[in-house]
């Protein structure tokens, strides 16, 4: 019952801020660099979060930070689940050699630690926001393939896809119509947590300093306010805005997330004998 | 007992992890750019007569075909050589190791009391699952964990440090210490709040873990064979339950030795505290590919050991647990 209530008022969360990040220019038609007031205004009728250190509108920032951020997270996670999903139908339901080499070259992959490979690719090539979601993706497909492959593993031997193969279905057929449908669920549920993995780490990627300064996203937002002391002097309106969309957000995620994963999957919810 | 064929396969497969890393870094360093003497001494390398100039690319065997410089890197790699930092000059490996002290400070008691604390929650909420306790337990932590580690670390900044004034802002010891020297309770003044943080986020990652294997054993026919036989919840609690959810436990303990590096850099970030986690901030914001690689390097290194170490203790334990059996 509560659990309904709390996965509705998620979506509508999710919901708002996409259509914040849609409808950024309608919102704030100065843009996120126009120095609209003075600097480190707090909030009043013109400026409803106030102003940064160089009098750029704290809203403005929020609102076009919004699709940045958004598009990282589910950039990313878009590639890695497809990656994910992909090799594991397919390594899943040919098995044989194919299973063999790509399972022995995920286990020489899986300790490299990709966090800080993905720090020294981005130090190295110095990529815009969608080639470091892009990447982040390709990095986060590898632990995804070994759940695919299990799920698709337990779908593959089931005799309706032995029937469809009986009966002359070609392979994609069966793997595209047959298989893929059975582990949508936990294609939902992956694409969920993993979205809200890569928004929190794209936005913690920020606040180290990936980007350069001139891409306005949270956590720049957050950096920015951070390093400039919006803390030490006590200046909450420069810090908490992009603090608490990046909460509003991350919470929505995981609690659609968990209840997906209630639903779909009971072993993680109630268990009781 | 585990096999020395198993023991064998599972070494090579670290090995080849930790080649995998090392190609990596060799050809980003090899795909940069100039070459070493042009990177380090450009201001140099203009002025310098030109057979100086060979005489360094002969002396550093950048002259050598690349399948060559590249067993020459492994060989320096081996030998504790990791290059030098672009933006302080001084080799990377020593100044890893010079922070690698400052992180263990907070990771070593964070690590334990997060261990502690999560098993201990999650065993007891996994135990009452379905239960309204264990539901109320699990949104906290999942509300917990949903928010960004830098944020709660910002927030408590904010609050214990700067409104509360409990704790000093940032870094590791007060100004004083220039003239008194290090004082264990200044420093520990200064790592309270980052500690007490990052048990928190330890512990609610151990908790799921626990919660969920925990769950899984209380489904097992050997928890309703003790039930059935009429023991009492304490005893199939304490001596059957547990000792089975632990299994998995070790893996995670393992890996959470591992997260050495990046585990806090966030943390660390937030606290300006000279670890490694603010060294790789610190690099990044420099642009300084060779720290940042001997970073990747050394904590490639840590994960894949401890890895290894997780795969061998846990076939040790079970030995059920055995390479391509997984499905």
């Amino acid at each position: 019952m509560s659990r309904k209530i709390i996965l509705r008022v998620s979506i509508a969360i999710l919901g708002i801020f996409i259509a914040i990040a849609l409808a950024a220019p309608l919102l704030a038609p100065a843009g996120p660099y126009a120095i609209t007031g003075k600097p480190l205004q707090a909030p009043d009728a013109d400026h409803l979060f106030g102003t940064n250190e160089v009098g750029q509108d704290i809203f403005a920032q929020l609102v076009y930070g919004a699709r940045i951020t958004l598009l990282f997270g589910f950039c990313s996670a878009l590639l890695a689940v497809v990656i994910s999903t992909s090799v594991g139908i397919i390594i899943g339901y040919y098995g044989g050699i194919v299973d063999e080499i790509v399972c022995r070259a995920i286990d020489v992959v899986m300790p490299i630690p990709m966090f800080v490979l993905l720090i020294v690719l981005t130090t190295f090539f110095s990529p815009g926001v969608l080639q470091v979601s892009l990447l982040m993706g390709l990095l986060g497909s590898v632990h995804g393939i070994r759940i695919m492959r299990s799920q698709v593993l337990s779908v593959a031997r089931t005799s309706f896809v032995e029937g469809a193969k009986a009966i002359g279905a070609s392979d994609f057929h069966v793997m595209f119509r047959h298989i893929l449908p059975n582990v949508m669920p936990l294609v939902m549920v992956k694409f969920v947590t993993t979205s809200q993995h890569m928004l929190v780490m794209g936005v913690g990627l920020s606040f180290i300093g990936m980007w350069d300064t001139s891409t306005v996203d949270w956590g720049t937002m957050i950096q920015n306010a951070y390093s400039g002391g919006g803390v030490a002097l006590g200046l909450w309106w420069w810090i908490l805005p992009p603090g608490i969309a990046v909460v509003g957000i991350s919470l929505a995620l995981a609690l659609i997330g968990y209840s997906f994963e209630e639903k779909f999957n009971p072993r993680v919810g109630v268990n009781r004998i | 007992m585990i096999s020395g064929k198993y023991l064998l396969q599972r070494l090579c497969y670290s090995g080849a992890s930790f080649i995998v890393c090392l190609t990596i870094t060799f050809f980003l360093l090899h795909l940069m750019p100039g070459d070493y003497i042009s990177n380090y001494l450009l201001s140099l390398s203009n002025t310098l007569p030109k057979e100086i100039v060979d005489q360094f690319r002969e002396q550093f065997g950048l002259n050598l075909p690349l399948t060559q410089q590249y067993v020459l890197y492994l060989g320096n790699i081996l030998h504790g050589q990791w290059g030098y930092s672009y933006a302080y000059g001084q080799p990377v490996l020593s100044m890893i190791f010079g922070k690698l002290c400052w992180s263990l400070v907070l990771l070593v008691p964070a690590t334990i009391l997060g261990i502690l604390i999560g098993t201990v929650i999650g065993a007891w909420s996994g135990w009452k699952s379905g239960g309204k306790k264990d539901f109320a337990v699990f949104n906290v932590m999942i509300v917990i964990r949903a928010i960004p580690e830098f944020w709660w670390a910002i927030m408590a900044v904010m609050i214990f440090a700067f409104y509360l004034q409990w704790f000093p802002l940032g870094g590791y010891a007060s100004i004083s210490v220039l003239s008194t020297g290090l004082d264990f309770f200044d420093v520990l003044h200064h790592a309270l709040l980052p500690i007490i943080l990052m048990t928190f986020f330890i512990a609610t990652g151990n908790y799921y873990v626990m919660r969920n294997s925990m769950i899984a054993v209380i489904g097992e026919d050997y928890i309703t064979t003790a039930r059935a036989k009429g023991l009492d919840e304490r005893t199939i609690l304490w001596r059957h339950a547990l000792k089975n959810a632990l299994l998995p436990m070790v893996t995670i303990t393992t890996f959470q030795c591992a997260g050495i590096i990046m585990g806090n850099i966030f943390i660390e970030t937030v606290f300006s505290w000279p670890g490694i986690g603010y060294l790789t901030t610190q690099a990044l914001t420099n642009r300084d590919l060779p720290l940042l690689e001997g970073i990747f390097l050394l904590d490639s290194l840590i994960t894949i050991g401890a890895m290894l170490v997780a795969d061998i203790l846990s076939s040790a334990i079970d030995p059920r647990i055995r390479m391509g059996t997984d499905e």
